[in-house]
């Protein structure tokens, strides 16, 4: 991406201020977004990204400067700035080593680059008539498709070089149902870090079928009444809870700062003795997946509980080397505008092995929570609220009406502890996690499982 | 004119664009955080891109660029034009006419480029310290950010549009965390301005503590329906919800739950809601927006009545109605309709003759899950750490609580409004005072 020369040259002018650590995050992103609305062509828009940060670390004291001008001079122009803005800090520097090989490339089979502008069009139509001949209650249809090849170069003063090139594609499908003054919206949004292959396997029409069936039976689905009761919490999305009420309490930088519940827990029981948890930006094609993390780390497979105990948290550098442990390949970053801080890759609780029939069977009244929309969370005390987008009742071990409006609350790591039968069927769905003003492509997951009581709001 | 623009102007005219219109921006940023007495990061950064936006044969065609070379900038005009072929024609996609915009004055602190850096860094530091010092039981906090910057934005287009504006912001946020047994409470303040100087140390220190601290030894109460106080920024993100329903690009979209109730009463009689993109101190103002349409102040809601909705030029030629100046974009989109600083009109009580007469209620300090909220439909339920409200004044602190009903109907249940605003960012700049709802259902233990 820059003549390697160069690179040196960056780093050397920006080490002159005496710094511990200078690392450089190059990065170039193309990206075309498609949008059709009301059955028609509403937009295409296309953009290319490109900047420059330089990281500064002089003891513990971080600078960063970034720049949108990739020029020569303008490169040589922001490491002088750097240079001059990082600052002398008090404490040990500590950057914990790179360690790790990355895995080889993942092949892209078809560059979304190179796939006519039409024929992402022809697939957007096709799946806005699947899910308008679903039903004639179906009063809005949104479609959109967005891809993006981002390359990146990371180099640092220690010597490392790292490249990795990410394409990802993705596809949402948003339908509106309506009856009288009765409105009701569904939405399904496949993605993967992989090319345009990805749709054959993930047909849009599929997606827009599901999309608009769920939005036509909830027109008929009837208020959650509230209360506390069991609750079956369905696969794939479902895994949110979890990131949202757990995970982000796992992130190094909370830990360091006491501001999770999970500070010092290493090594102690913080869920049932059936619960494995895991991290793993190295799975090929994941939505949150990647060769190397936004340092350089190659990405690996991280077990954060084993069978309830607290394994591990997710670091970057910085963190795992303030702690005087390992990295884990989680230092991420949205852009070269940003900071890499410790986040989430691919997420999820592990397959156990009840079958969906047994779990629903051992619940004789309860809701059961197949869809889970976004949610929110205090990292402090792990308190979360999600929103269900798709839920029934349980009655006598089987399920029942449909329902709408119900959300669940409760507390995060006081959940874990009431998880107490894990389904086999185990899988991961895309997401875009924000923290502190950043938005990264995370994978969430989970198998069908039960947690054997929670407070449900509702409005029944 | 900028000469970027005026060579994607020309080019575009050139390769056959019926109109074109150029958006530059740059700008700076310095941001400082600091954690346990010392700087934690600190950033530095100059940033600029352009975006291209033409029309050929009613085709709206949109690329964007940080790269400013003239190659890259040629490659942008054909990259624009050819995005547009595929889009549908519409005779509703033209400029705005050219007008001249009022400048806001103060919206540009010159001081503020000027300002030595050690003294940003010292205010993060102070806002650190003093939040740490007023309770013995907030003994930290999770963040303390300083942030400030300075935007430039060139509009031009082929109909003879050239015009630019400067703002400043600067703002600083601290998380503080309270303490006790076990338990752990946040509690989070907002300080803003045009500059360094205008920002609150004292006061915005003083509130993060206190509201951690008041939430310990949070219990949980039984489901009941009580009255609801909603404090300012609980409200100001309640505010926030609805800022979807005013874009008249969601009434087009039919997603819009105010839609087809202009001069209809959709709110108690006590509420009125403004977007004034004019506001001396909002953080949203500027003298124009996206397309170069001036700015004003849009009254959405007055005395419970709706009166219109907020458009862009496209929306508004789509409606019938006339563009109120609420394009927003940055150069990486097209113009969307937006709001700039919303404000639920404040009342003439006190917080505490409001809180008068409630003797046995809800009192919503913070609102989790809000991004849960079906702004299409309005059902919301949402998490609450807040205080039981007991003959009128704040009580035990309570936790693990939700409210739940719907957008519109909450307007309706509006039953007082204080005279304390505050304002935060949720999905606009949002303002509100402590409001008081008549009755919600709160589900508890």
């Amino acid at each position: 991406m820059l003549d390697p020369a160069l690179v040196d040259a960056i780093l050397e002018r920006a080490r002159r201020s005496g710094a511990d650590l200078v690392e450089l995050f190059v990065e170039r992103k193309r990206n075309q977004s498609i949008a059709v609305e009301e059955s028609r062509v509403e937009r295409v828009n296309s953009g290319h990204d490109g900047g420059a940060g330089i990281r500064i670390i002089h003891g513990t004291v971080v600078a960063y400067v970034y720049t949108e001008d990739l020029s020569e001079a303008g490169l040589l122009k922001t490491a002088d700035l750097a240079a001059a803005v990082g600052r002398r800090g008090g404490g040990v520097f500590s950057v914990a080593a790179l360690t790790g090989t990355p895995k080889p490339a993942r092949p892209v089979e078809i560059s979304p680059d190179s796939v006519p502008t039409e024929r992402k069009i022809e697939l957007l139509r096709e799946a806005d008539e699947a899910a308008r001949s679903t039903s004639g209650v179906i009063r809005q249809v949104s479609l959109g498709y967005g891809e993006t090849v981002q390359d990146v170069l990371i180099a640092t003063s220690e010597g490392i070089r790292h490249q990795d090139q990410r394409t990802r594609v993705r596809l949402m499908v948003q339908v509106v149902a309506g009856r009288d003054s009765e409105i009701q919206t569904a939405m399904e949004a496949p993605g993967a870090e992989v090319g345009f292959e990805f749709f054959q396997r993930r047909s849009p029409v599929e997606s827009a079928r599901i999309a608009a069936d769920r939005a036509v039976k909830l027109l008929d689905a009837r208020p959650m009444p509230a209360g506390t009761m069991p609750v079956v919490m369905g696969n794939e999305f479902g895994g949110v809870l979890f990131h949202e009420a757990c995970g982000h309490g796992l992130e190094a930088d909370f830990v360091s700062k006491g501001s999770t519940v999970y500070a010092g827990q290493l090594g102690q029981k913080v869920a049932s003795e059936i619960l494995t948890a895991v991290d793993d930006g190295s799975e090929p094609t994941r939505w949150g997946s990647g060769a190397v993390d936004d340092e350089g780390t190659p990405t690996r497979r991280t077990v954060l509980i084993d069978h309830g105990v607290l394994q591990s948290y997710l670091h970057d550098r910085r963190s795992a080397g303030k702690q005087g442990l390992p990295v884990t390949g989680n230092g991420r970053r949205q852009s070269y505008q940003h900071l890499p801080i410790p986040r989430m890759s691919n997420t999820f609780i592990a397959a156990g092995d009840a079958t969906v029939e047994q779990i629903l069977a051992a619940t004789s009244r309860g809701l059961y929570a197949r869809k889970l929309g976004g949610g929110q969370v205090d990292p402090v005390t792990g308190d979360f609220v999600f929103a269900v987008t798709e839920g029934y009742l349980i009655e006598g071990g089987r399920v029942a009406s449909m329902v709408r409006g119900a959300t669940l609350v409760g507390n995060g790591p006081k959940t874990l502890h009431k998880v107490d039968m894990i389904g086999q069927d185990l899988e991961l769905a895309p997401g875009t996690c924000g923290k502190e003003g950043q938005s990264v492509p995370v994978s969430v997951g989970q198998p069908t499982l039960r947690i054997s009581e929670l407070t449900v709001g509702g409005t029944g | 004119m900028n000469p970027a623009a005026a060579r994607l102007l020309a080019r575009a005219s050139t390769l056959g664009a019926d109109a074109a219109e150029v958006f530059l921006s740059s700008g700076t940023e310095f941001s400082v955080k600091v954690f346990n007495r010392e700087i934690d990061s600190l950033v530095s950064a100059q940033s600029r891109g352009v975006g291209l936006r033409t029309l050929r044969d009613q085709r709206v065609g949109f690329a964007y660029t940080f790269d400013l070379g003239p190659q890259s900038l040629d490659a942008l005009v054909d990259e624009a034009l050819r995005n547009g072929r595929y889009n549908h024609a519409d005779e509703a996609n033209a400029l705005p006419p050219v007008a001249v915009a009022d400048p806001i004055p103060g919206l540009y602190a010159p001081d503020l480029d000027r300002v030595d850096p050690q003294r940003k860094i010292q205010f993060a530091l102070d806002l650190e310290r003093l939040a740490t010092s007023t309770d013995p039981r907030v003994k930290r906090v999770s963040d303390v950010v300083y942030s400030d910057g300075s935007g430039h934005v060139e509009l031009a287009n082929s109909l003879g549009l050239d015009t630019t504006f400067d703002r400043t912001v600067a703002y600083a946020s601290v998380d503080a965390i309270a303490e006790q047994d076990s338990e752990m409470q946040s509690g989070y303040a907002f300080t803003y301005g045009r500059d360094l100087d205008a920002l609150q140390l004292d006061a915005t220190a003083q509130e993060a503590a206190q509201r951690a601290a008041g939430l310990l030894g949070a219990t949980r109460v039984p489901t009941a329906k009580v009255p609801v106080v909603l404090d300012p920024y609980a409200g100001a993100m309640i505010l926030g919800l609805l800022t979807n329903s005013f874009s008249g690009d969601a009434v087009l979209k039919r997603r819009s739950l105010l839609a087809g109730k202009v001069g209809e009463a959709v709110a108690s009689t006590m509420v009125s809601i403004v977007d004034d993109a004019r506001l001396a101190d909002g953080l949203s103002s500027r003298p124009f927006d996206g397309e170069g349409v001036p700015s004003r102040r849009n009254e959405l809601v007055t005395a419970g009545v709706l009166q219109g909705f907020l458009h862009n030029t496209y929306t508004a030629r789509r409606s019938g109605a006339a563009s109120t100046g609420s394009a927003v974009r940055s150069y990486k989109s097209v113009p969307e309709v937006g709001v700039s600083n919303l404000i639920l009109q404040p009342g003439s009580q006190s917080r505490a003759e409001l809180l008068a007469p409630v003797r046995d209620g809800l009192y919503v300090a913070q609102l989790h899950g809000l991004h849960t909220v079906n702004t299409v439909s309005g059902e919301f339920s949402l998490g609450v750490t807040g205080h039981w409200i007991r003959g009128g004044e704040l009580a035990q602190p309570v936790r693990e609580l939700t409210i739940a009903g719907q957008l519109i109907d909450l307007l309706r249940k509006v039953v007082g409004l204080a005279n304390d605003p505050r304002f935060t960012f949720a999905g606009g700049f949002c303002g509100s005072p402590t409001v008081l709802i008549e009755e919600l259902s709160v589900a508890g233990a």
